[in-house]
């Protein structure tokens, strides 16, 4: 290796580890945090705890409050996961498969909606919920999460349902398989990349949803953990060290959902899933 | 078994006109291979009579049955697709008998057809394999076994072997002779490819612009090309296709003559040629020649027949084998 090369290399990954500190940094903070007395936090956030206080985290483990929150969470983030996979990918599988008249229009359309910002839509969106009678249900953050993260998937789903070989259908097609039929046999197995892919992206947003389930759940029995982790800011004070101990213990789910997919959007990305 | 009938088939897409009314039959148990050069539109035809296409004007009739209408299931036809088009995520059984499933057949028919498929394909070891396990040759068998397994009446391949290498090819084109006389059943085969044509076909159609140039047997495309499209297309090497005068006659526009047809002497002939490029292939000896007052002649020799570049030698064409093309391009008898 020459002197360049080594320099190259020294550069590379120490980009490499500011960027992996950008994440791993808080990370870390948080999860040392739920170690530390509040007092410590403030001081020194970064540091290893003094004393390490293991009775936090055994506190919010112990709290039947916690498991109903992530409970709630589960319930919500997995519904919005099935259902943005099922309805983003039958209508991305229209719209790559079948020319109708329009299909350019609506499609467009429904790409407008990846510009439309989430918070301002809040209040019509209560309103609607509440007409509905939905509030205080899971369907009140599952079906507006679901509505809003449709142009998304469908914008993926289709680019890449629009790869998949076109002889494939046509093969099958030939054999009397339908269009229906093809999209549960042939378009949703060959695409499990894309699919692990979007359920991810929807799954994380979901999981860490604050501003929907604040205005559109009030009862505690319903509560996701980002609201449940409010129960610590008092008026006058924070409780930052059970907050800490809380948000890492919640996000763990979320961690394990995304190691388990990863290897499918690896593979989505290196490609080779269609070719037969 | 079933014959096909295409009645002034016209296909257009958008404005542009690919196939302009074509009528063709092609008679039951026949192997008729469509041939032309890219573009002409034979693909298509072949997706019209399969139902992938509708026609913009005209009837696909297959074993007397207008199928216009019709959906590719219900035409009794099987397609084997230029990428195989094998279903990635399913075993060879299962990309065998996917057909057989959506007609709801008994397990125990499925099971025994794929036997037999298998069994004449040489697949009996690959059934559990994915697609990507298996090599092109064997791909492209279980492509032809989900053909089979049907019993169509009529099997629509679109240029099967072009993805295949030249040894395979060779192989396959056995392979798909002995597979159509073992079930007699109708096979319409496009290629680009004029030797597999050659070699395959009972009949077949030249295409050329979305028309039919010529319909036939092999030999009498080879031996009467009623154009000069299908004189240049049918052979390898090409057909000679020189200029009237160079044989004497200024009615005629051009005059064809084959490679073999040309005598080759040390001393006396027609056409006093040089010898460009040699290409020894065994059996036989190809010769790209230059002659005077006609740019170049190309003349097969036998095997043994040592050539150099730059010996020079008199060329004449046998009279007999001699083709006439008008102004049209069209054969005129030839007058011996």
């Amino acid at each position: 290796m020459t002197r360049s090369n080594i320099l190259r290399e020294i550069i590379r990954v120490g980009f490499l580890c500011i960027v992996a500190s950008f994440v791993l940094g808080p990370l870390a903070a948080t999860v040392l945090g739920g170690f530390k007395s509040n007092t410590e936090i403030q001081t020194s956030a970064l540091s290893l705890p003094e004393i390490w206080r293991f009775d936090i985290y055994a506190d919010i483990l112990s709290d039947p409050g916690f498991w109903r929150y992530l409970g709630n969470s589960l319930i919500i983030s997995v519904a919005t996961v099935v259902l943005t996979l099922l309805v983003g990918s039958a209508a991305a599988y229209v719209f790559a498969q079948v020319r109708f008249f329009g299909s350019k229009m609506l499609f467009s359309y429904l790409s407008l909606g990846l510009m439309f910002p989430f918070a301002t839509a809040i209040l019509p969106l209560f309103v609607q919920v509440r007409d509905l009678g939905l509030l205080d249900t899971y369907w009140a953050v599952i079906l507006p999460q679901t509505a809003f993260g449709l142009s998304l998937a469908i914008l993926l789903f289709r680019t890449f349902f629009s790869e998949l070989p076109k002889e494939l259908f046509e093969a099958a097609y030939v054999e009397g398989c339908s269009y229906i039929r093809f999209f549960w046999q042939f378009t949703l197995p060959l695409s499990t990349p894309i699919l692990a892919t979007v359920g991810v992206f929807v799954f994380v947003q979901s999981w860490n949803n604050f501003l929907l389930p604040l205005v559109v759940l009030n009862s505690r029995e319903a509560f996701t953990w980002p609201l449940g982790m409010m129960q610590y800011r008092g008026e006058f004070s924070v409780e930052w060290n059970r907050t800490l101990a809380f948000v890492t213990l919640t996000i763990l789910p979320a961690v394990v959902f995304f190691v388990a997919a990863q290897k499918y959007i690896v593979a989505g990305l290196t490609g080779g899933a269609v070719k037969g | 078994m079933a014959e096909v009938r295409l009645d002034n088939i016209t296909k257009s897409f958008g404005g542009v006109t690919i196939i302009p009314q074509l009528n063709l039959l092609v008679p039951d148990g026949s192997f008729t291979v469509l041939v032309g050069p890219s573009g002409c539109g034979k693909s298509t035809l072949l997706r019209l009579i399969a139902g992938l296409e509708t026609p913009t004007a005209g009837n696909v009739l297959i074993g007397g049955r207008n199928v216009t209408e019709a959906e590719p299931s219900q035409r009794e036809i099987s397609m084997v697709f230029q990428s195989y088009a094998l279903f990635p995520h399913m075993t060879v059984a299962q990309n065998i008998d996917f057909g057989l499933r959506l007609q709801k057949m008994p397990k125990a028919e499925r099971e025994a057809r794929v036997a037999h498929a298998a069994k004449i394909l040489a697949l009996e070891t690959y059934l559990d394999r994915k697609p990507s396990q298996l090599s092109g040759g064997q791909r492209q068998r279980v492509a032809i076994g989900r053909s089979i397994v049907r019993n169509p009446k009529v099997f629509l391949l679109d240029e099967p072997l072009s993805n295949l290498d030249a040894a395979l090819r060779g192989q396959m084109r056995i392979e798909l002779a002995q597979l159509h006389r073992s079930l007699g059943s109708t096979m319409i085969y496009v290629t680009h490819d004029q030797v597999e044509a050659m070699t395959l076909a009972d009949q077949i159609v030249v295409m050329n612009g979305g028309r039919i140039e010529q319909i036939g047997p092999p030999m009498e495309l080879y031996d009467r090309p009623a154009s000069e499209f299908v004189a240049a297309f049918i052979g390898s090497p090409k057909m000679n296709l020189l200029p009237g005068r160079s044989i004497g006659r200024q009615d005629v526009r051009t005059a064809g003559i084959r490679p073999e047809h040309i005598r080759v002497d040390g001393s006396s002939g027609q056409w006093h040629a040089r010898t460009e490029v040699v290409e020894t292939l065994g059996a036989d000896t190809i010769a790209y020649m230059s002659a005077e007052g006609i740019d170049s002649v190309t003349v097969r020799l036998p095997g043994h027949m040592r050539l150099k570049v730059g010996d020079k030698l008199f060329l004449t064409p046998e009279p007999a084998n001699l083709h006439l093309f008008d102004e049209r391009g069209q054969r005129i008898e030839a007058r011996a």
